[in-house]
Formats: C-alpha cells, structure tokens, sequence
C-alpha cells in the first residue's frame, strides 16, 4: 500500500514514524524529536491523535492519561509584530 | 482590563455560561478566534422530528444578540495565545484580560484520517465542509466522495445533496492497522445500527434502520452488498473502501477497492473513480491546549473523544478558578454544551457572591445538563455514557 504523510505541516510519512520506533522512538515526544512529526505551524493539532493511535497500535500500550507532549505558550501562532506589542493597545496603532 | 469573568470561545456553550454570569450581574468578556459567533452552531442545519428544525445558525445569532445586549465585551478574531496565573489572558492584538475566573469553552477538533493523497487540494474535513456548504452557501464540489461513516459524515451528505452536489458515495477509510475501528465492516454495521433510534433526521435513521434490518443483522457484514445501498440517492459503501486519492494540482481522482468481512481490501477489485472534491470525517476531539498550557490535569477517555481536562460536577478543572464547558469536556450536542455552558456560569456567579441560594439555583443546573443528555437525539460518540462515568470517577479518585 502506498505510504501517506501523518503530520502535514512537517511533511512527515507513516514510514519515517515506524521507521523511527524501530530504532528505539516510544512515546510521542520521542517520535517528535526525532522526525518533527506535530512540531509545525500547527502544533500538532491535526496529528497528535494519530500520532497517539500510531505508538498505542504498535507498542501495544494505551495511550497514556496525560500526553506525554506539552502544550507550550504561544498555543496559536504569533506574529513577531503582535509579540512585541503585547500589553500596548494595538489597535489604536493601526 | 479586568473582567469577573474571561470566557473563551463563543459557541453554545461559551455564549451561554456568558450570558448567564452577565445576567447575574458578572463583568464578562469573550474571546473567539473566528469572524463569527457561533462555533459548531453556524454549520447545523437538521429536522427533529419532535420540536422541527434546528437552524444553528439563528441559534447562534439569537445568542449573540443576548451577549451584546447585556454588555458583554466581545474580542471577534482573537486568538488567546497564553494564559497566566491568576489569571491573565493575552490575546494575540495585544490586549491584556485580567480576571478571577475562566471558562475554556473551546470546543472541538477534528480528527484526520490519513489517506494517501489527502493533503491534495480539494480534499477537506467534513466539518470545512459543512462550513462552506450550510454557512457560505458554496458546494464545496460537483462530484464529492466521502471518507468516515459516521452521524456527521451522514448528515453532511444529505446537506451537500440538498444544496446541489453530486455525493458519489460515502465510503470506508483506508483499511490501516491503527484505524481498525473505522475501517472495519462489521463494527461500523454495529454503530450505524445504534444510530437508528436516536437519529435526529429522517437520514440519519434510515441509516441506521437500513443496518438493523433483520436480515443483515443476521448475516452481519458478510452479505452487505459491494455495490451499496442508496439512503435517499446517497450510496452507503459499508464494504468499499478509498484507499487513495490521486490529481495533480486538485483532487481528480479516487481509487477505492473492495473490503473483505475481516476488514481487508481486495486488490482486484480496484477501480478508478473522477471526484472533484472529497471530505473527509474522522470524529471530533476536545480541543485542550489551554488548559493543558495552564497545567490543568486530563484524563484520556476515548469515549468522549481523547483527552480531556478533569473536572469537578461544577466544571472546575484542577486549577482553580478554570471552568470548562461545551465539547471540551467530551463530544456531545449543541443542547448538552448550552446546558454546560450555563452551568459554568451559573457556578462562577456564586462564587462571585451574586447568587442568594446558589447551591439550589447550581441543582437545578446540573439537572438540566441531565436532562439535556437524557433527550439527545443524536450520540457522537457511541459509549458516551461510559465516558462519563469514567470522567466522573477520575475526579473522585483525585480529590
């Protein structure tokens, strides 16, 4: 069967995340450093879950109460602009 | 500036808890991402069969003529990129929002189902879908193949039909060996069947009747027909499957295949099929990044959809003084998030000190979240209830 990209932003195919656990990836945190699987401009919104199916199915372990990934601060992509501006009444700039 | 009350997100639920706080007199702001208040309402567009049709989208503007009119601040096209202790709420124009008490009213996102090709243009979440169809009012194709069978993914179809589009067929996603669920014949015969009573729309229903039909029942998946059958013009694929999408600079093409009783596709039988457009609907799951960033503890219950924030039965999250309301805390209706959303509020105002018998008055509020669930026509999540035993159960062990 053809191989299919799981995260879309980092361009990262199903093969390079199997790959990776093959050669010792086991949590997702994991998977992400190692291929940048859910480090793209979406933060993994659109592949986190897939990537917790992924490592559930093949490590043959639930998927853990509290993901093992982090949300950081900013949790939505932020202009330098808007960063510096913070705190400042922006709109009367503009 | 400083509010009682910063809620984010202005769906059902957000709106709601908003105008009930409000209501008892609470300073209260909003926070919403996109142009238009409404969230999931703005796309929903059915018949019930007991109280007629539900327009989401006069929903939604009757809700927003509420927040407007008790003086609600309402932040359209912010994105809340942090939230800070105790509490502060940073939008991305720059405002800065202080408050005592939060509401996540986040909502829900939607889960992909990886296909080969899926990231071509024209192919989309059935959720962008139903968007662009019910609330833009732009087909989003002429010939539209369907991937997920599911309550929205059948709804959709019809909604795209009435509107003028060609729907090819709702199909099977790709037989995967983390998917099995989805793609597997016979478990999805067994969902759509528990669909059929609680269906919200004449469609939906006779899906699900179609599956509880005594004969195929018997013979399970086995015997469904390859070729589909027709709900109201639509062909339903239970036992075909699209295993790729193909098109240059748009999506042109479908390859869909045959799926065995066990769930595996017959490479025979494939077949090439023209599609200007496909959607696909994978389920929803509760969007939590805020609270996961302002170290709120979760739980990971499948049931209601994936992770979600811990919380009390008054909607408190392990940090005090974050509330959660609507889809966030598990996929469920717009009635169910409203129900919330006004419990939250109702909660926060007491806390606020501006209810005489609060713990009565958040009774009552609780009861109706109940009652809301009791007379849900239409489950999301097939083990909902389980979930929420589940929800309430990891609370208990905590505290």
């Amino acid at each position: 069967m053809s191989d299919k990209i799981i995260c879309r932003c980092e361009e990262v195919l199903l093969s390079e995340i199997v790959e990776a656990m093959k050669t010792g990836a086991q949590t997702e945190k994991e998977l992400k450093l190692k291929t940048r699987a859910g480090m793209g401009i979406c933060q993994g919104r659109t592949c986190r879950p897939l990537l917790e199916q992924i490592i559930s199915f093949y490590t043959n372990k639930k998927i853990p109460q509290a993901s093992n990934l982090t949300f950081s601060i900013p949790v939505r992509p932020l202009s330098l602009s808007a960063l510096a501006h913070t705190g400042k009444d922006y709109k009367n700039e503009n | 500036m400083k509010y009682d009350l910063v809620v984010i997100g202005a769906g059902p639920a957000g709106m709601s808890a908003a105008i009930k706080a409000a209501s008892h007199g609470a300073t209260v702001a909003i926070v919403d991402e996109n142009p238009a208040a409404g969230g999931k309402l703005l796309g929903q567009l059915y018949k019930e069969p007991k109280t007629g049709w539900w327009i989401g989208r006069e929903v939604a503007k009757s809700l927003e003529e509420k927040v407007k009119r008790l003086g609600i601040d309402y932040f359209p096209e912010n994105e809340v990129w942090a939230i800070f202790p105790q509490w502060k709420v940073l939008l991305n124009h720059g405002e800065e929002l202080h408050t005592d008490y939060i509401l996540l009213a986040t909502g829900a996102a939607e889960k992909a189902i990886p296909v080969p090709g899926w990231t071509i243009p024209g192919v989309m979440s059935i959720g962008a879908a139903q968007v662009l169809n019910n609330f833009h009012r732009v087909n989003p194709g002429k010939r539209i193949a369907i991937i997920g069978i599911d309550a929205l993914s059948l709804t959709v179809a019809n909604e795209l039909k009435l509107s003028g589009a060609q729907v090819i067929g709702i199909y099977l996603p790709p037989p995967d060996d983390f998917l099995d669920r989805i793609s597997n014949p016979q478990q999805m015969i067994a969902y759509l069947s528990s669909l059929a009573d609680a269906a919200p729309n004449h469609f939906l229903k006779f899906a699900g009747k179609v599956t509880q039909n005594e004969f195929i029942q018997k013979v399970s998946a086995a015997f469904y027909p390859y070729r589909g059958m027709k709900i109201w013009g639509i062909p339903l694929f239970l036992r075909k499957s699209i295993l790729e999408i193909e098109g240059d600079k748009q999506a042109e093409q479908i390859k869909i295949a045959k799926i065995s009783r066990d769930g595996l596709p017959e490479m025979e039988s494939v077949k090439t099929i023209q599609v200007d457009c496909v959607c696909i609907s994978g389920g929803l799951y509760p969007l939590s990044e805020l609270a996961s960033a302002a170290g709120c503890e979760f739980a990971y219950i499948n049931e209601l959809g994936g992770h979600i924030p811990l919380h009390s039965q008054e909607m408190e999250t392990t940090q005090t003084g974050i509330f959660v309301a609507g889809n966030i805390t598990g996929i469920e209706g717009a009635k169910i998030a409203m129900a919330q959303g006004e419990l939250a509020g109702t909660v926060v105002s007491d806390r606020l000190g501006l209810l005489k018998s609060g713990t009565a008055i958040i009774k009552k509020a609780q009861a109706r979240v109940e009652k809301a669930r009791e007379n849900a026509l239409i489950k999301f999540q097939p083990d909902i209830e389980k979930g929420r035993e589940l929800a309430v159960q990891f609370w208990d062990e905590r505290t």
